[in-house]
């Protein structure tokens, strides 16, 4: 951000946003220490600390897996993008609950060890030689690592502090951490057959969220491979009647960039399709006030000049455009930062 | 020293130079590397997890020259790098699950009930 910081930048949509995701989790958890007992077999009563760690456990990785349906249902629907603006705080939410998943490990399984309860932790469940008995704890250990950095790093600050393409790729290891998780669960409570949710649960949110982002990458690709990709003198972007009501025509350009030009009243402006924070898809964003908003998280570009109003900084590139007849010709060299384009005017040729 | 001890050890050493680091980017690091930073002080708290874990990532950062003016990027690079995560993964997760399950236990032994008595001196009050 390029105003000063705060802990939390609160808002009334993220008290909502947090206030439900708490209360379905505090929904889930008493749910499952009320309903888990009773599909157990007779004889097989679980502890309350035994039922604590699976309640959490299960809770944890559900709210992983909804965590990483977000972007591509936001990618395939814009009615999800609401669920995407405060995905930071599903993330550490989620942490949050697996932290208490294995708390609960700690606390019930080595906490009276003779060992120090951490070296514990390391010199049992060795049988790496046997997948009957494969230890898991290693692999859950290994994902809670990962959520918990993402969730240290989850402050805009990080964004600044390690620029948006290194943050990105730190933040992209939540992928791996979903596969650690599956595993962890694959060779730990998924061994016990007589859990019969369990396999529902993993099965069926591993083939939805497998599907939803093959789905979106697929998206991503058609909509690179559309329009004209000459990267020499203007090109031709598209029609006027191409660019949608309020939203932004993108244009993917020869050097892997793209441009998002965009219909305000009879005028047309161009600037680039990524948002300077996270490189949000800026062609898929709102128009108001002369301003372009970011789906992602809101930041606020104009259109004249692809700087944000004051106080903020940020800046994306603007592009030239030409009309010819109905056809919309692009320069695609990408102007200097806060360099002013007047919007050309589409006059009858837009009716 | 065991593998599990030298773990621990080697764990306990990376978080106490990560203290370190942390608290020293906190007090002498922070206001120089973020102008946005200055004159906010409750945030701070919340850096030093982050600080904890990839102290030298930060001490990288922290010691680069910093650059005038970083241009935003124009290209998602990373659009390719999901593409290709999720490829894998869809091979990756059902062979791990199809193993999983195929290795399921359906054989441990349910203990019989035991009756708990209560004692004489009990059951006669």
């Amino acid at each position: 951000m390029s105003v000063s910081y705060r802990p939390v930048g609160w808002t009334r949509s993220k008290i909502v946003y947090d206030a439900v995701l708490i209360a379905g989790i505090g929904l889930y958890l008493a749910a499952f220490m009320r309903s888990a007992p009773r599909g157990r077999p007779a004889g097989t009563l679980l502890d309350d600390q035994s039922l604590a760690i699976k309640a959490y456990g299960s809770c944890a990785f559900l709210l992983l897996t909804l965590v990483l349906m977000i972007g591509p249902l936001a990618r395939l629907d814009a009615r999800f993008l609401p669920l995407l603006y405060n995905r930071r705080h599903f993330g550490v939410i989620t942490c949050t609950v697996a932290a208490a998943h294995a708390m609960a490990v700690f606390d019930w399984y080595f906490a009276y060890s003779p060992l120090s309860p951490w070296v514990a932790l390391f010199a049992t469940d060795t049988t790496w030689g046997d997948l009957r008995g494969f230890p898991f704890i290693p692999f859950g250990l290994a994902a809670f690592l990962i959520l918990l950095v993402l969730a240290a790093t989850s402050h805009d600050f990080w964004l600044n502090f390690l620029t948006p393409p290194v943050w990105k790729s730190l933040h992209m290891s939540v992928y791996a951490a979903y596969g650690l998780a599956v595993l962890h669960v694959a060779f730990g409570a998924f061994q016990d057959a007589r859990n019969a949710g369990l396999p529902v649960l993993v099965f069926g949110g591993s083939t939805v969220l497998v599907t939803l982002h093959l789905a979106a990458a697929w998206r991503e690709h058609r909509l690179d491979r559309r329009g004209p990709v000459d990267a020499t003198g203007w090109i031709a972007a598209g029609r006027i009647g191409d660019v949608p009501a309020g939203r932004g025509l993108v244009v993917p350009l020869a050097d892997g960039s793209s441009v998002a030009i965009f219909r305000e009243g009879d005028a047309l402006s161009a600037i680039s399709n990524l948002c300077a924070h996270q490189n949000g898809p800026l062609g898929e964003g709102r128009l108001r006030d002369g301003c372009v908003i970011c789906p992602w998280h809101g930041y606020e570009y104009r259109l004249r000049d692809g700087c944000a109003p004051a106080p903020f900084t940020e800046r994306v590139a603007t592009y030239k455009l030409k009309l010819e007849a109905d056809m919309i010709l692009l320069d695609p060299k990408p102007n200097p930062l806060g360099t002013t384009v007047e919007p050309i005017a589409i006059g009858e040729r837009g009716r | 020293m065991a593998a599990p001890a030298i773990i621990v050890a080697l764990g306990q050493a990376w978080l106490l130079a990560g203290l370190a680091a942390g608290v020293a980017f906190l007090l002498f690091g922070l206001d120089r590397r973020d102008a946005a930073a200055r004159g906010a002080y409750g945030f701070r708290p919340l850096l030093l997890p982050g600080l904890v874990l990839l102290w030298p990532l930060v001490l990288w950062r922290w010691l680069e020259p910093p650059s005038p003016s970083r241009q935003p990027s124009l290209r998602r690079s990373h659009k390719r790098a999901h593409a290709l995560l999720w490829l894998g993964l869809a091979c990756i997760l059902p062979a791990i699950l199809a193993t999983a399950l195929a290795l399921r236990r359906h054989d441990i032994p349910v203990p019989a009930s035991v009756r708990i008595d209560t004692g004489p001196s009990e059951r006669d009050e």
